[in-house]
């Protein structure tokens, strides 16, 4: 039987296209389960894990809680602003001691940039890394081209362009280093002052102007805003963002092709993508909430495959 | 004390005694006799290891140790025996210390700790009370004290105004000013080069822009002000171009580089490793090549170790949370040599006392005995076990270096590697 090259999945950039395809299939089989009566399968009863969300996540948190249930896997959940880590505790020590409790694997969200990479080096568990800073954010890459693959029959070749703020976005990265090992273009378009400088050594075009990057494009892909992340304005005002970048239906309308967007969410409706475009039948905005599901059920049960030997 | 050198290679470049194999006769402190075998009349400590070479002591221009206040990363005794088994005579010690070394007796505290030892410790002075960037320090009294440099360690000046009047003021006395090469707006919360490797890690990146701007700014300061001004280690091909027009139009500015970027690039953070989170951050290739140049041609006037023993707590984190910093000491004279040729290393040791007010020691009769003992033909991967230092934050762990140190005779004391001792 197949199996995964990794016993960890930290990043994209650090699993072989093989890998996503192998993931593909699995979760081909799980959206079948999913949608199912009985949406569950006893395939992990004996596999214990630890959803530790050091930052918050609404859908992210829930998709994977519904992915390891739908397994049959114990779950534990744990939130920073419920723990020892306002008390001062590190990292290693809070991720030890719920080790200790026999959790075999960890699904970790966190702020910093290689906090995955790093626990990693420290901890026997098998880790899924669910975000962390503006690194990377694989199973929503993971997540994203197989929606792409489910509406357009397949990744390579096609034309993806992701709008946005890419400077402080995992999903970016994790996308980008995915669609390129399936073979897909991608371009990235957005205000200069949220691209990073140096994205050209990664193989990506930067476009200036929204209306050329979807003439372009068979895929758009709207990233939201991440003020939160932001130290200083990188941008006068929302009003402005949204006229440079945002994507409503009379733009989509005059493209001469019919372009998918989608959307990680949460949607900032009127900023980045209007509700009409959001709720048209060009976005498969829930379709890659559906298809997270399968994602990660799959990748779960990949990883706990590996564990069992 | 008294001690026979037993056939010694002498590298002192551009001095009679060059690669000449000699026998040195130290009596109390001084050396009394170059010759090609000494034979001793008096009961007498004998220096002889296998391919010995010596040289007039060498210096570092920016070590850290700890004391006052982070004695658990380091303390000035050992700070200074990791200093003297690494071939160093003579260290300056950056002022981070808890209390900020920023008055009379703070200097006089850590000259005392560092009294009576091989190694020779020079306190550098924090520039602002407190380091805060607002008021200068009382900079005359520290002179007084045995500071050589005044300087807030790793902490840009943010006000302009303030370097002009250090560099007024500082005239009066002679006094050498540090001016971290940074502009603290531009890098805002960058912590490794911003690049490639900043991009694929989605690390926040610290510009070149950052430091070259701030450089900039210095040196047109300097240049209306006079005084002496050094900038502490810079890291981009565009700085080193930067100082050679401000020396070329004369102005009185030195500069040094870190170790780490002289020997490292960016490549080595893939792994979200600590240990190479440095300020400077390791930056490109062409950077490192061009800091290498620098320094072959003396527009780089000192290479430093930084070298910044930081705890495991502060260290063994999340990236963006660990500290800046690696130890170096240990690792210097055998990473050099793989960069450069022997003399040209030990002219890069010994360079820049004369910028730091600190006495230079040729090897010849006379003369104080200030000497760094050590085997340039060694190679071996460098490991934990050849750390000195308390903390083992070290970013060459693993590299292959080539020349091992023994010690120095200094001060008239000897510190030899304890498996040398005889």
């Amino acid at each position: 039987m197949s199996e995964l090259s990794v016993n960890h999945l930290l990043g994209i950039k650090y699993i072989k296209e093989s890998d996503i395809q192998l993931i593909f299939e699995t979760a081909d089989q799980f959206k079948e389960v999913i949608n199912r009566p009985i949406k569950k399968v006893p395939s992990l009863r004996d596999i214990t894990i630890a959803n530790l969300f050091f930052e918050n996540s609404t859908r992210t948190r829930l998709s994977f809680e519904l992915a390891e249930k739908r397994l049959s896997a114990d779950v534990v959940n744990f939130s920073a602003a419920q723990s020892s880590v306002k008390k001062g505790e590190t990292l290693i020590d809070t991720v030890n001691n719920i080790l200790s409790m026999k959790v075999d694997m960890v699904v970790m969200r966190h702020p910093n940039p290689g906090a995955g990479v790093f626990l990693s080096k420290h901890i026997k568990a098998s880790i899924v890394n669910a975000g962390d800073g503006a690194h990377e954010h694989p199973t929503q890459a993971l997540l994203d081209s197989y929606s792409i693959r489910e509406k357009l029959g397949d990744v390579a070749g096609k034309k993806v362009v992701i709008v946005g703020d890419i400077l402080h976005s995992r999903v970016a990265l994790s996308n980008i280093f995915a669609l390129q090992m399936q073979g897909a273009q991608v371009k990235v378009c957005g205000p200069k002052t949220l691209i990073p400088k140096y994205i050209h050594s990664l193989g990506v075009e930067v476009e200036m102007d929204l209306r050329k990057a979807l003439e372009w494009c068979d895929v758009a892909n709207m990233l939201r805003v991440q003020n939160e992340r932001m130290d200083i304005s990188y941008f006068p005002s929302t009003r402005e963002y949204t006229q440079l970048f945002g994507v409503n239906k009379k733009l989509l309308d005059s493209l001469d092709k019919e372009i998918v967007i989608m959307h990680p969410g949460p949607i900032n409706r009127g900023v980045e993508i209007t509700s009409d475009v959001a709720d048209s039948k060009q976005a498969i905005i829930l379709n890659q909430v559906e298809n997270g599901v399968a994602i990660r059920m799959a990748v779960i049960y990949l990883l706990a495959s590996k564990i069992k030997q | 004390m008294n001690i026979l050198i037993k056939s010694a290679k002498i590298i002192a470049p551009n001095q009679s005694y060059n690669q000449q194999v000699k026998d040195i006769l130290i009596i109390d402190g001084k050396i009394s006799k170059i010759e090609d075998h000494i034979k001793p009349e008096i009961e007498i400590k004998e220096i002889s290891l296998d391919n010995l070479h010596v040289s007039q002591g060498w210096f570092d221009c920016s070590v850290s140790f700890g004391e006052p206040g982070f004695e658990d990363r380091e303390t000035i005794e050992n700070g200074l025996n990791t200093a003297a088994l690494s071939g160093y005579t003579a260290v300056a010690v950056n002022p981070n210390t808890q209390p900020v070394a920023d008055t009379n007796a703070d200097i006089g505290f850590i000259k005392s700790k560092g009294a009576d030892k091989a190694t020779s410790l020079y306190p550098i002075a924090a520039l602002t009370s407190l380091s805060h960037g607002v008021d200068l320090a009382e900079l005359f009294d520290m002179k007084n004290a045995g500071a050589v440099a005044y300087g807030d360690y790793q902490k840009p000046i943010e006000n302009p105004n303030l370097l002009k009047i250090a560099l007024q003021y500082t005239q009066n006395f002679d006094g050498l000013v540090l001016s971290f090469p940074m502009e603290s707006k531009v890098i805002g919360k960058g912590v490794v080069n911003e690049g490639i490797t900043s991009t694929k890690l989605g690390l926040k990146g610290i510009p070149a822009l950052s430091e070259e701007l701030q450089i900039v700014r210095d040196l047109f300061i300097l240049e209306y002000t006079g005084g002496k001004l050094h900038i502490p280690t810079i890291s981009t091909k565009l700085s080193v171009e930067l100082i050679k027009q401000a020396k070329d139009k004369g102005l009185d500015v030195s500069c040094s580089v870190a170790l780490a970027n002289l020997i490292l690039n960016e490549s080595e953070l893939e792994d979200f490793d600590t240990n190479y989170k440095l300020l400077p951050p390791l930056r490109e290739e062409a950077d490192r090549k061009a800091l290498v140049e620098g320094v072959k041609h003396g527009v780089i006037d000192l290479v430093t170790t930084d070298h910044n023993p930081i705890d495991v707590e502060n260290k063994n984190v999340e990236f963006d949370h660990a500290l800046y910093g690696t130890i170096g000491l240990e690792a210097s004279f055998g990473l050099l040599l793989q960069e450069f040729p022997l003399e040209k290393v030990i002219k890069i040791l010994t360079s820049g006392k004369e910028r730091f007010a600190i006495p230079q020691e040729e090897i010849a009769v006379g003369n104080k005995a200030n000497i760094s003992l050590f085997n340039p033909d060694s190679s071996y991967e460098f490991s934990k076990s050849d750390i000195l230092s308390f903390s083992k934050n070290c970013a060459y762990t693993g590299k292959q270096v080539k020349g091992k140190t023994y010690g120095i005779i200094a001060n008239n004391r000897i510190a030899l590697k304890s498996s040398l001792s005889k």
